[in-house]
């Protein structure tokens, strides 16, 4: 039976890092999601996911409240995004500048990168729960019970999320069929 | 049930979380209503692809590289802390060594520089006043209590003037200094460990050293010879015990009281840019056993061979200071403040110190002359400081909360007296040139 953040948090503070590896299984697919959307390169999603949980270990002395870790994670995963689109950026210019008449190299999209980015777009809170309901594997009972709310506010954060998520997909079809 | 209502519940439908009758109630409406069925089917659609797509993601396995990763940084964060562990050690050695603090304890010399060439406002010079400054101007020897800083906080030196010679001792350090001013040398003593030393003071520190009744006597010699310095009265009140008269030098921020009976300045108070010091105790030919002011080694010490060397000072001296500070006494910090205040703090932190052992000495693998250089350096780094501002120059630190190493953000700047650019001394020490209008911040 898997333990609570807290309780893997408070082990890792303890001295056992090897107890981090919970969290990471518990988070690595969310923290995918979360990335892939933002990043539109399943590769570079892996390589700034590892990079939030690495900063996460190091930084847990900080996390005052264990109980938001993934909340807390989430943030630190933003600022990761930020600081790789200032890196592609400037290597998007050079590249620019280097080879304006070659193609330019397209970004190796993972495979359902349309859903991925209109997560991204959705806002926070929504975000949160479709993460957690389908790349946490967390049902909607378990989830009403983290955030500390009714069943039914659950299932209707769902609903405008789904409504959100397929007017963007939609969108995104009609300007692709353009 | 209605669509808006089937709508609602769709999600817990398609989750399987309604209760039976509700459920039966959606199942019911949906075999009805084509519309409605549509939009399940899209629910279901995008659901699926949801399932889908977080299948996939949980199939890519971060586990591992983060935890290799992990290990990775681990080891060299225990590396780069041990490096600061050994780097502290040589530092804790340096300063621990007797001529190290002998130099520090040295560097602790006011300096100052005031220029009364800007004074010249219409003033007429009142009989009052010359009558208090009459015997600054005469007396043979002087004695008094000179602090730097808060009154209540502040670190006092006690001063005892014979002349041209000036023994100087210290409220929060043993250290003894003697003064020769025309000489340009001092001799410095540590009385704990019986060490003496000599140093050349010529240039800029005998310049701007001088006594500070010295600096004193300079400006009410220069008031009573231009009647067109304004004095201001203050009035009387009780000082420090005693009824009495106060008078304000606005243009260099001078404030003398002086005994109402006597005449005798009992006070004097300068701010000059960021130091304040106040002198008082003042007491005027009272009679001092001259050998007090000797330059000569008194009995039982030992006199350090080397003559050290303070003539010139530089922002390398200066650097050596921070270093010190940040990475060896505040483990790798800078300090929120740096002021003569704090500096002679930290000189009577430093100079306090056990000595040190043969075995930590050992350890260094740095030649007594290496190791003289670097103490030197760091005491020459506080006379740097501390004629920053009698000097000319413009300065501000900026070090708070900035971690030592840390290569973007300033910790110190200065504009030199007549320089366009100010120096930039950032949190791993490097300096750059800048222009007023590029400063950080």
């Amino acid at each position: 039976m898997s333990e609570s953040d807290t309780y893997y948090i408070e082990r890792c503070l303890d001295g056992h890092p090897d107890d981090f590896r919970h969290i990471v299984r518990r988070y690595q697919a969310v923290l995918l999601a979360h990335l892939a959307g933002k990043l539109g390169n399943r590769e570079a999603a892996e390589e700034a996911a590892q990079e939030s949980f690495v900063r996460a270990y190091f930084g847990m002395e900080k996390l005052r409240e264990p109980r938001k870790f993934f909340s807390w994670l989430l943030g630190i995963a933003d600022h990761v995004v930020k600081e790789c689109q200032r890196k592609e950026q400037l290597q998007r210019q050079r590249e620019i500048v280097r080879s304006f008449s070659q193609e330019a190299v397209s970004p190796e999209l993972s495979q359902d990168y349309a859903l991925e980015s209109a997560i991204a777009e959705l806002p926070d809170a929504y975000r949160k729960i479709v993460l957690l309901r389908y790349y946490g594997g967390h049902s909607c009972n378990r989830i009403a019970e983290r955030f500390d709310m009714p069943l039914g506010t659950v299932t209707k954060t769902l609903s405008r999320a789904y409504a959100m998520l397929r007017k963007t997909l939609q969108q995104q079809a009609e300007v692709y069929e353009v | 049930m209605n669509c808006a209502k089937c709508k609602e519940l769709l999600v817990g439908y398609i989750e399987g979380l309604l209760d039976e009758s509700q459920n039966r109630a959606v199942a019911g409406h949906l075999k009805d209503c084509a519309s409605c069925r549509a939009e399940t089917a899209q629910l279901n659609e995008l659901q699926d692809r949801l399932v889908t797509n977080g299948e996939v993601l949980a199939g890519s396995d971060l586990e591992d590289g983060v935890m290799n990763q992990i290990i990775r940084e681990q080891k060299t964060r225990l590396k780069a802390s041990s490096e600061v562990g050994r780097k502290q050690n040589i530092w804790r050695v340096i300063m621990k060594s007797r001529i190290t603090q002998l130099a520090i304890a040295a560097a602790i010399i006011i300096v100052v520089f005031i220029g009364l060439h800007s004074i010249g406002n219409p003033f007429g010079a009142t009989v009052t006043f010359a009558k208090v400054i009459e015997p600054i101007l005469n007396a043979r020897t002087v004695v008094l209590d000179f602090i730097v800083g808060s009154e209540e906080t502040g670190p006092v030196m006690h001063d005892i003037i014979v002349g041209s010679r000036i023994r100087r001792t210290f409220s929060n350090m043993e250290t003894i200094l003697i003064l020769d001013l025309d000489n340009a040398k001092m001799l410095t003593l540590g009385p704990s460990d019986k060490g003496a030393i000599y140093m050349d003071i010529k240039g800029p520190l005998q310049e701007g050293t001088r006594s500070y009744l010295g600096l004193v006597r300079d400006i009410v010699a220069k008031i009573e010879d231009n009647p067109n310095i304004p004095v201001q009265e203050l009035g009387e009140r009780e000082i420090d015990g005693r009824e009495a008269i106060g008078f304000y030098v606005s243009d260099i921020e001078l404030t003398i009281w002086a005994d109402l009976e006597t005449a005798l300045p009992i006070r004097i108070e300068l701010l000059q840019g960021q130091t304040q010091t106040i002198i008082k105790n003042i007491e005027f030919d009272v009679p001092v056993d001259e050998s007090l002011v000797s330059m000569d080694v008194p009995a039982g010490y030992t006199l350090n061979e080397e003559e050290q060397d303070w003539t010139e000072f530089n922002e390398q001296d200066f650097i050596v200071v921070l270093r010190v500070w940040a990475e060896y006494v505040l483990g790798g910090r800078f300090p929120d403040n740096i002021s003569l205040e704090d500096l002679m703090n930290l000189t009577s932190q430093l100079t306090n110190m056990a000595p040190r052992t043969e075995d930590e000495a050992d350890q260094l693998g740095m030649s007594e002359e290496e190791q003289a250089q670097l103490g030197m350096s760091f005491g020459r780094g506080f006379v740097f400081f501390q004629q920053l501002e009698p000097s000319g120059a413009d300065w501000h630190y900026v070090g708070k909360g900035v971690e030592f190493g840390d290569a973007s953000t300033a910790v110190f700047l200065y504009r030199p007296k007549g320089s366009d650019t100010y120096r930039v001394i950032y949190g791993d020490l490097h300096v750059e040139d800048s222009a007023p209008e590029d400063l950080p911040k």
